[in-house]
């Protein structure tokens, strides 16, 4: 129960879940369209609803996603087709029995009756796919399988609807045809073209979301396809942002475990077929040499570091500094090659950090005398998936007013107290805690704070208080007659 | 629009940071405070002795105060931005 509270509370923009009574059946789906863009750790899902309203005002759709899918959703999305703005949803309750939760999508504007309106709703799973066979060995492909319901649940009964699941290589091992839809479809239940397999479309498929029609006809499908890329995860993240006034410096600093989560390797690694692999450019496709990440335009001092020390076999191509807030800003690249190539099933540790100018960042209002900062959440690593988050923003010290607003709800939130390089009574440190970041999750935190004029010279003073108790020391121990005397000898 | 959003739309419309000091100017700082910190220092100790420290304790609390300044100046410039 945690767990399911915790995936839904990580991916609703607005957490009311009050418990409304059940949906009255005020919609018909005209047309269903999920396509499932399948990738190693992230898999993106879109799902189109063509919705046509049946009764006067209609403004709440509602939909039902099964559990195990919701399990594995970690970032969720409804909007009208064609436009930017999301969509509130709520989460409303499980029906009884059916192992599936309803999700209420406000509309905008009520519906009136026989209105059309389409809904995308956008998901991200991540840990959906695995890889089969388990192990590989260094020269061998990567496959891995992906399983889904064949039916896209909906409360009220649909036209038509399909799934097609879309894959990057045009190599599919194997899908699963399905059984007992001869109900709904009269063609072929599952069809293949280059590296998209359709399931569909099936007509006039009623309310799904019974025990009925999920013990009748709901069936799971597994999709084994080939996989070209290496499959990323970082195990763990933990980002540091330090502010600093006196330095006008934003330092980030990210403490990376990186996972190649593809099949593990089957016997040793051979470092003569490696090289003969990349020397005529045939590397196999779970083996990770090398990865890009994209740093804030502007940066300087960056360092590549693990436990061993600098990692000297990097690039990077810093892009000149812009003002805040304009968009299409060009960002530095950086290609950032591991001590040795990841294999599947291996990890890697590092350090990636760098300053930035506090004026990229920051900014100060006058009126109130309050300092906003934003510091993104993640900079993105093609394709991973991050299961473990630690951000912290260490404000400067005596920080005052101490406020923030996050992208999304995190885990936990906590301020304590962090002390390093001349601080006295220490810096207000806020650590957020997020599980199962996506690519759709690098947007940046927003940390409002005060710093009193006095708080800004704690530092010198501090000092200047160390120095002045040298001073004293010496002037005392000046003072004081070390030398010895000769004592006059006593006359008896 | 959501409190993320105008908290947003707010930290856009602002003016960016800017430090009392600015940075460029910081490692001439350090060096000037520093060598004045030494100067006061080396002269404060070669004062002639009297059991009243008359002269000196002026002199040392206006060395510690440039050079309490001055080290800050000097952690900034080499990198270590407190």
């Amino acid at each position: 129960m945690l767990r399911l509270w915790n995936a839904i509370s990580c991916l609703l923009l607005a957490s009311a879940a009050a418990a409304s009574p059940a949906y009255s059946l005020s919609f018909e789906n005209t047309a269903i369209v999920r396509t499932v863009d399948l990738g190693g750790s992230l898999v993106h899902v879109t799902t189109t609803f063509a919705v046509k309203a049946l009764k006067e005002a209609a403004s709440v759709y509602t939909i039902t996603l099964p559990e195990d899918e919701i399990f594995n959703t970690s970032w969720l999305e409804v909007k009208v087709k064609g436009t930017h703005q999301p969509l509130t949803v709520t989460y409303n309750g499980a029906p009884v029995d059916s192992k599936s939760h309803n999700l209420d999508v406000s509309l905008e504007k009520p519906l009136a009756a026989g209105a059309n309106i389409n809904l995308v709703l956008e998901t991200v799973q991540t840990h959906a796919t695995w890889p089969w066979p388990q192990k590989a060995a260094q020269d061998e492909d990567q496959s891995l399988k992906y399983e889904t319901s064949l039916f896209v649940l909906s409360p009220y009964s649909t036209s038509v609807q399909r799934t097609k699941l879309k894959s990057s290589s045009p190599r599919i091992i194997s899908y699963t045809t399905p059984e007992n839809v001869e109900a709904f479809t009269q063609e072929n239940p599952v069809t293949k073209s280059g590296a998209t397999v359709t399931y569909g479309p099936y007509n006039n498929v009623p309310s799904s979301t019974n025990q009925e029609f999920l013990q009748e006809h709901q069936q799971h499908v597994v999709l084994h396809y080939n996989y070209d890329y290496p499959v990323l995860e970082i195990l763990k993240l933990k980002r540091a942002a330090e502010i600093s006034h006196w330095g006008a410096n934003l330092n980030i600093q990210d403490d990376i475990v990186l996972h190649n989560a593809g099949p593990e390797l089957k016997g040793q690694f051979s470092r003569l077929q490696h090289q003969t692999q990349s020397f005529y450019g045939r590397g196999a496709p779970h083996v990770l040499p090398l990865f890009t990440v994209h740093l804030p335009p502007g940066i300087r001092n960056t360092y590549y570091i693990d436990q061993i020390g600098n990692v000297s076999t990097s690039h990077l191509r810093v892009a000149p500094s812009v003002a805040r807030g304009l968009k299409n800003t060009q960002s530095s690249v950086m290609e950032l090659k591991p001590r040795y190539p990841i294999m599947g099933g291996w990890n890697y540790t590092y350090t990636l950090g760098w300053d930035a100018p506090l004026g990229d960042s920051g900014s100060y209002d006058s009126k109130t005398g309050k300092y906003i900062v934003s510091v993104p959440v993640m900079t993105e690593v093609p394709g991973a998936v991050v299961n473990d988050a630690e951000i912290s923003i260490i404000l400067p010290e005596g920080a005052t007013d101490v406020d923030y607003v996050a992208p999304f709800t995190a885990l936990s939130n906590e301020i304590s107290t962090h002390v390093t390089y001349l601080d006295t009574v220490g810096r207000p440190m806020v650590t957020f805690k997020y599980k199962n970041l996506t690519n759709k999750h690098a947007k940046p935190i927003y940390v409002s704070y005060r710093v009193p004029v006095f708080a800004h010279l704690r530092k010198p003073l501090a000092v200047s208080t160390v120095l002045l108790t040298l001073f004293t020391f010496a002037m005392v121990v000046r003072r004081v007659d070390l030398t010895i005397h000769k004592t006059p000898s006593k006359k008896m | 629009m959501s409190e993320y959003e105008s908290v947003q739309a707010l930290h856009h419309s602002l003016p960016p940071f800017q430090p009392l000091i600015s940075v460029e100017l910081l490692p001439y700082i350090a060096l000037i405070l520093l060598a004045s910190t030494f100067v006061l220092a080396f002269y404060s100790s070669t004062i002639p002795k009297t059991t009243i420290p008359g002269k000196e304790v002026p002199l040392a609390v206006i060395a510690s105060v440039l050079g309490g300044f001055g080290v800050v100046a000097l952690f900034c410039t080499v990198g270590v931005y407190v």
